[in-house]
């Protein structure tokens, strides 16, 4: 019974964690901008996340060890060390983008510039890390999360034209906007496969002394938890592309997106749309600050955990205090929180290869998971998407540099 | 510890060290070796430490992290546990020591003492 409740949990978590201001962005600029015509990337997206969650979970149970732990032990410290220092800067740059998501979605309901917001913001995301738990976080969060589900109304409300949704499926080349076709495509990817998923997926295992009887819940956290968290997705893409692809309305701000959502609802949906965006960015943001505090402590060995008094884990305690901060400051500095989710997500397509390529040789490891290696599939499915993942961004990302400016 | 052959790289550098009580207590930093005159070489401590790290990174990374510890106070000389006070050597090291009292967790009751709990509700 427990465990049934905590399969349950771990879905409604997994939703989540799926859903960031990275998902929601780049799946409303692929409706407005290309129609139906990339929901192949969130396809594969989600195709490579499930397979990635499932085994950053089944490390947890059968090792008891986290990814970073992992990697440390296997890899050696200089080879973790360039893996830690990518992954600190990449996580700073998304916690900005998540704190920057809550700010845009206080500042769509009061006005008040999303700027203001950062500091409060990320006071009350950090006196929420400072004094809560593990599990109150998780499952506040995962419970809140579930008003996401607006999206997929606003899909059946709208009446989408279903084979033109299915012809969308298969992977096309754009005809018009190359380049920028490909970028988003890449963004996608990025925002689904984020690496502090694994990291954090892996370190709540064990902080939830996962055993080997969790390998079959695992398995279906991963499957339903990412794979509706991959239909919200699709919602945001299918309601833009149905709303504001025709208008040829680009969503060069947050509020042009809201739009996705205020023809089938009103000005319901403005605020849905709003309470939408804020609840998924902070618990991603939540995510993200822990995460920062959990890779550093596994580089180097320090006892960590989320649910004890600040006071027994110090220096866990000040990282993840120090990062939220940080991040906070470069939406205080007034970048664009859209502009920035972009260049971010598409950037973790481009690390992604550091990450998870270590990954998938412990996951063929016996000393780590025993009997329960990878089998052929999802090696193969991995390497593929992320090949894929990589040599798009290396292709896409200065193309749309050049172009964009 | 059983007979089998235990690979000082592979099996005992960058694992988890793991203290008396179940506490994580830093990794296995680094190996030292002892030259002996009168016998063969023996492996006498695993190391734990910021310096010890930093000079893997590279040998003047090191010499910079030793200094700055050192301006600080704070572990600029690593902590050696004696190879005879491993219990078990796994993904997970246990040593018989107690961390709380050894200079690994200086820095961190440093924080918690002048830092941390000077935050409200870092404490309690």
């Amino acid at each position: 019974m427990k465990k049934a409740l905590s399969i349950a949990l771990g879905i409604l978590t997994s939703i989540g964690g799926f859903l960031d201001v990275g998902a929601i962005a780049t799946a409303a600029q692929a409706g407005a901008a290309f129609g139906f015509q990339l929901i192949w990337a969130l396809l594969l997206g989600t195709l490579c996340v499930i397979f990635l969650v499932e085994m950053s979970g089944r490390l947890a149970a059968v090792s008891g060890h986290t990814l970073a732990d992992a990697v440390r032990e296997r890899f050696g410290f200089r080879f973790y060390f360039l893996q830690y220092v990518i992954e600190i800067i990449v996580d700073f740059l998304v916690l900005g983008a998540e704190i920057g998501g809550v700010c845009i979605a206080l500042q769509l309901v009061t006005g008040i510039s999303f700027q203001w917001w950062a500091l409060p913001v990320a006071f009350v995301l950090w006196l929420l890390l400072w004094k809560g738990t593990f599990g109150l976080i998780e499952n506040g969060v995962a419970l809140l999360g579930l008003v996401t589900l607006v999206f997929v109304v606003a899909v059946v409300m709208l009446k989408p034209d279903w084979p033109a949704v299915m012809s969308g499926a298969l992977p096309s080349l754009s005809r018009h906007d190359t380049a920028h076709y490909l970028f988003i495509a890449v963004s996608i990817i990025g925002a689904l496969v984020s690496p502090y998923l694994f990291f954090f997926y892996s370190s709540g295992a064990v902080e939830e002394k996962w055993d080997k009887s969790y390998i079959g819940p695992n398995r279906a956290i991963a499957v339903i938890g990412m794979g509706f968290g991959s239909v919200v997705s699709l919602g945001v893409l299918i309601t833009s592309a149905i709303v504001l692809f025709p208008k040829g309305i680009q969503v060069e701000s947050y509020d042009q997106a809201a739009l996705a959502l205020v023809a089938p609802l009103g000005f319901l949906g403005f605020v849905l749309f709003a309470v939408s965006l804020g609840i998924t960015c902070f618990g991603a943001a939540m995510e993200v600050g822990l995460d920062q505090a959990f890779i550093t402590a596994q580089a180097f060995g320090w006892n960590w955990s989320e649910s004890q008094k600040p006071a027994k884990e110090a220096r866990f305690s000040l990282i993840y205090t120090v990062m939220i901060f940080l991040s906070a400051l470069l939406m205080v500095a007034g970048i664009d929180p859209l502009q920035l989710t972009l260049f971010t997500m598409a950037l973790t397509a481009t690390i992604l290869p550091v990450v998870i390529v270590p990954f998938l040789v412990l996951m063929n490891d016996e000393k780590y998971v025993g009997k329960f290696r990878n089998g052929i599939i999802s090696n193969t499915v991995v390497v593929l998407i992320i090949g894929l993942a990589f040599v798009l961004a290396v292709v896409a990302i200065p193309l749309e540099v050049l172009g964009g400016s | 510890m059983d007979e089998e052959p235990l690979d000082l790289i592979k099996d005992v550098l960058d694992n988890q060290l793991v203290d008396l009580h179940g506490r994580r207590m830093g990794k296995a930093d680094g190996i030292i070796i002892e030259l002996r005159k009168d016998g063969p070489p023996r492996v006498a401590y695993i190391e734990v430490g910021g310096p010890t790290l930093a000079a893997r990174l590279h040998p003047r990374i090191g010499k910079w992290a030793t200094s700055l510890a050192k301006r600080f106070g704070v572990g600029a000389e690593a902590y050696r546990i004696p190879w005879s006070k491993l219990k078990s050597v796994g993904i997970d090291i246990v040593v018989l020591v107690d961390a709380e009292k050894t200079p690994v967790l200086a820095f961190e009751q440093w924080l918690r003492e002048h830092v941390v709990s000077r935050i409200p509700g870092g404490k309690t």
